[in-house]
C-alpha cells in the first residue's frame, strides 16, 4: 500500500468522529518497501491540491521519511522536490503491519501489501 | 447443461444474503472469474481516457482490476473490493488496491476526482442499501468531480433473458468440468438485483446533491456518468 494512499484513508468506525483523532491513521510495526514507478512530473504537481500535506508530513517522519515541512511556492519548477514526492508517495509501500486509530484504537492490519478496512458488526 | 436464473426468495437478512450469495461466491470463483474478465467495456474506457491529467480516482468493487490499468501514468487509480481473493489478484498485478465494504468506505470526504463502480450496487439486496452505496460513491468525490456507475438491465438484449417482473434473482456461475479447477461442474448463485429503466437515475435523484450528465444503456447494463454538486 503506497503512502498515497494512506493519505485518502480514515477510520470510518461508527461514533469515532474526532477529526482531530480518526486521521490520519498511524502505522504501527510496519515493513516498508521501496518500489520503483515511472515519475510524471505533471500528475504530481496536479496531485498536490489532493494531498493533505500536513497528515502526509506527520506520516512519513514517523516511518522516519526525509520530508518538507511545506510544499515550495513554485513546485512545477522544483525538481528535487517532485522527485522527493514521487519517491515518498509512489515508491514507498507499506507491506505489513496495522494502522491505528488514534480515537478509537480500531487497528486495521496490512498483510502482503493490503489493508484490511472491513469493521466489525458492531462498529458499522 | 445450461442452470436456470431463479427467483430470489431466501427468507434472510439483507446483511446475510449479501455475505453468502455475492461476498462468499466471489471468493470461491475469482480465479475462474477473473479469467473471464479482461476488455474494458467501451464506455468506460473511454470515460477513463477523457478524465483530465492529474485525476485521483477510486474504482469500488473493482474486481480483478480490470479498470484500474486502463490509463496509467497521467493519473491514478486506486481499487477497493470486498472480496479479499480478488484484491490478492489485483494486488499481483501491482494494482493498488485494499479490502473495503462498498456501503462503508474508508476514505476521507472529497478525496477524489472521481469514482467508478461498475457492476457492483446491482448486489446490494434493498433499494436502502443501494441508495447508500450511491451516497458513499458522492462522499469520497470533490464536489465537481464525477461518478460512473453500471449496474445489469432487466431489459436485456444479448444472450441472457430474466422472467419480467422479477427483479430480484439468484444467478448462476459455473465452473466447467474440465478446467484447472473442478473436474465436474460447480455452480454457485450470486444475487442480483436487475435495474429497470430509469431505475438507477432515479436512485441518484433520491440522494441527491448531483447533476447526471450521461445515462444509457450499453451491453445489458444501465449506466449514469453524473457530477457531484
Amino acid at each position: 500500500m503506497r503512502l498515497l494512499t494512506h493519505n485518502m484513508l480514515k477510520c470510518h468506525v461508527k461514533n469515532c468522529t474526532d477529526p482531530d483523532k480518526q486521521y490520519p491513521l498511524r502505522f504501527k510495526d510496519v515493513q516498508i518497501e521501496q518500489i520503483e514507478y515511472e515519475p510524471n512530473e505533471e500528475f504530481l504537481v496536479r496531485m498536490l491540491p489532493r494531498l493533505d500535506w500536513t497528515a502526509l508530513v506527520k506520516t512519513a517522519k514517523d516511518l522516519n521519511i526525509a520530508i518538507p515541512d511545506s510544499v515550495p511556492e513554485d513546485p512545477a519548477s522544483d525538481q528535487e522536490f517532485l522527485q522527493k514526492l514521487h519517491t515518498i508517495i509512489m515508491e514507498t509501500h507499506v507491506t505489513e503491519g496495522s494502522m491505528v486509530c488514534d480515537g478509537c484504537s480500531h487497528e486495521y492490519k496490512i498483510t502482503k501489501g493490503i489493508a484490511n478496512m472491513l469493521l466489525a458488526e458492531h462498529e458499522i | 447443461m445450461k442452470e436456470p436464473v431463479v427467483a430470489d426468495t431466501l427468507q434472510i437478512s439483507e446483511a446475510d444474503k449479501e455475505e453468502q450469495y455475492v461476498h462468499a461466491v466471489y471468493n470461491e470463483i475469482a480465479p475462474h472469474f477473473s479469467d473471464t474478465r479482461f476488455k474494458p467495456w467501451p464506455v468506460i474506457e473511454r470515460y477513463l481516457l477523457a478524465l483530465p491529467k492529474g485525476s485521483l480516482g477510486a474504482d469500488i468493487g473493482c474486481g480483478n482490476g480490470k479498470y484500474l490499468g486502463v490509463r496509467t501514468g497521467d493519473i491514478f487509480m486506486m481499487g477497493t473490493d470486498r472480496s479479499e481473493s480478488l484484491v490478492e489478484i489485483c494486488r499481483e498485478r501491482n494494482y493498488e488496491c485494499l479490502v473495503s465494504d462498498g456501503l462503508d468506505l474508508p476514505y476521507r470526504d472529497g478525496a477524489f476526482d472521481f469514482a467508478i463502480s461498475i457492476a457492483v450496487i446491482h448486489h446490494f439486496s434493498s433499494d436502502d442499501r443501494r441508495r447508500a452505496a450511491i451516497k458513499e460513491l458522492l462522499r469520497i468525490v470533490r464536489p465537481g468531480g464525477t461518478v460512473l456507475v453500471f449496474v445489469w438491465a432487466m431489459e436485456q438484449n444479448g444472450r441472457r433473458k430474466f422472467e419480467e417482473g422479477t427483479q430480484d434473482v439468484l444467478v448462476p456461475w459455473v465452473i466447467p468440468a474440465g478446467s484447472k479447477i473442478e473436474t465436474k461442474d460447480k455452480v454457485f448463485h450470486r444475487y442480483y438485483h436487475l435495474f429497470c429503466k430509469g431505475e438507477l437515475e432515479s436512485l441518484f435523484q433520491q440522494v441527491g446533491g448531483n447533476t447526471l450528465e450521461e445515462t444509457g444503456y450499453d451491453r445489458d447494463n444501465w449506466f449514469v456518468i453524473t457530477r457531484k454538486e
